[in-house]
């Protein structure tokens, strides 16, 4: 990792992970001229960290489930690059952090040191795979509806759809997923999207990545069985593309499919979707 | 015949990201909690508090406790004060190692050193008489 960057870690005192944070994130700025940003003095002198926040690309890095620093860039509007839970890391290695002391053992301080690696280099994988070679049609067509100042915009051929709100484009074996617009418009402004894994195979119905905004977090309900074989990296650093174009630029990752012959059954076709999004905003409408 | 309350302390570090005082204000918080006083006291996650964490501000409110600040900004004390009410005690570690110490560049554990050691054991001795001032206190009542 060689650009520079604003770290802002969690550093809760109170748990194995978050004194990990803090490992992470030193880690992260000796090896970069990256600013280090005190989620506390952050929070009551906003002003000594403005202009690295807003300059550099930012990375959080949370201790918990409570994920304090992502609340804190969100609170702050802050635009995240990238971020990481470490409990959820650890868990995901099989790697047990001790709930009866903080004090960090060789275990602990090698995990910190492979997660600091893991951030920097996901960052610069995601950049690697930004394009996806195969061609979509762009959607010019799109069935609407409109309730009060909302309006719904579906495309109306070349997509399929599942009642998850998540879309499905095909191109001859491959497809591009992404979410729809009801999706983007009741999560409102999105913060952050955390991609699916590249390489990784996906069942129907997998999680496909999950969208953060100041709102709500919403799990991508992969529609077919597929391999990753290449994600938005653009989403990274505009992950309002999902905001602004859910069907073109804000597309979410790209799948070889694996069994779409069997699994077309249970998507939904335009037709059929409209029927389930009217349902939706009639439903859940609020004036 | 009133039941005597259990009283616990709790000891709230800054975080510690900006400076040396403040990495040694959380070691020497952990060793109290660790070594010191294992069952007396109880740490926030100051973070977290400031997130709007309900349960460290109730326990903040309710239980006395001693900030510990690596510098003179005090996030850790004001932030009790604005959110829990006054501090039972604070303890300033740049009054303990001195201003230009405590505001040299945060360090991460691993490097630590004899004198970084000696440190943190000041602190903590700085915390401990602290606790045991309190802890006389709240027996008198």
């Amino acid at each position: 990792m060689s650009s520079k960057y604003a770290v802002l870690p969690c550093n809760g005192l109170d748990k194995c992970a978050g004194q990990i944070t803090k490992e992470i994130a030193l880690a992260i700025c000796e090896k970069t001229e990256s600013d280090l940003i005190c989620p506390v003095l952050y929070q009551v002198a906003e002003s000594k960290y403005d202009t690295s926040v807003k300059e550099n690309p930012l990375l959080v890095i949370d201790g918990c489930g409570m994920r304090c620093a992502s609340k804190l860039a969100a609170a702050k509007n802050l635009k995240i690059q990238k971020k990481m839970t470490v409990s959820a890391e650890a868990k995901e290695r099989g790697c047990v952090l001790p709930t009866d002391t903080l004090r960090l053992s060789e275990a602990e301080r090698k995990l910190a040191v492979e997660l600091a690696a893991e951030l920097s280099k996901e960052t610069e994988t995601a950049k690697e795979d930004s394009g996806a070679e195969t061609v979509y049609q762009t959607p010019n067509d799109f069935a609407v509806y409109t309730r009060d100042k909302f309006i719904f915009r579906v495309p109306t051929e070349g997509f399929y759809f599942t009642e998850n709100d998540c879309w499905l484009q095909v191109s001859g074996n491959r497809a591009r997923i992404g979410v729809t617009d009801y999706v983007q418009q009741s999560l409102s402004d999105i913060m952050f999207f955390t991609p699916p894994n590249l390489d990784s195979e996906l069942e129907q119905f997998d999680e496909a990545g999950v969208i953060e905004s100041g709102k709500a977090v919403f799990e991508v309900i992969c529609p077919v069985s597929g391999k990753v074989v290449a994600v938005n990296a653009e989403l990274a650093s505009a992950p309002e593309f999902i905001n602004q174009s859910p069907y073109e630029k804000g597309w979410i990752a790209e799948l070889e499919l694996t069994n779409f012959a069997e699994e077309v059954d249970f998507l939904l076709t335009t037709e059929g979707y409209m029927k389930i999004l009217k349902k939706k905003v009639d439903d859940f409408h609020v004036k | 015949m009133s039941e005597a309350r259990e009283v616990k302390f709790g000891v709230v570090s800054c975080s510690g990201e900006e400076c040396l005082g403040g990495t040694i204000s959380r070691l020497a918080t952990r060793k109290i909690m660790d070594e010191i006083q294992p069952d007396k006291t109880v740490t926030i996650c100051l973070p977290l508090f400031l997130a709007g964490g309900q349960e460290e501000r109730t326990f903040a409110k309710e239980f006395p406790t001693i900030a510990v600040d690596g510098c003179n900004k005090a996030c850790a004390r004001r932030a009790i004060e604005k959110y829990s009410g006054a501090v039972s005690a604070a303890i300033l570690v740049s009054d303990l190692i001195g201003d230009e110490m405590a505001e040299g560049p945060a360090l991460s554990t691993r490097d630590l050193t004899a004198e970084h050691q000696k440190m943190i054991d000041k602190t903590t001795l700085a915390i401990s008489e602290e606790y045991d001032v309190l802890i006389k206190a709240e027996q008198v009542k």
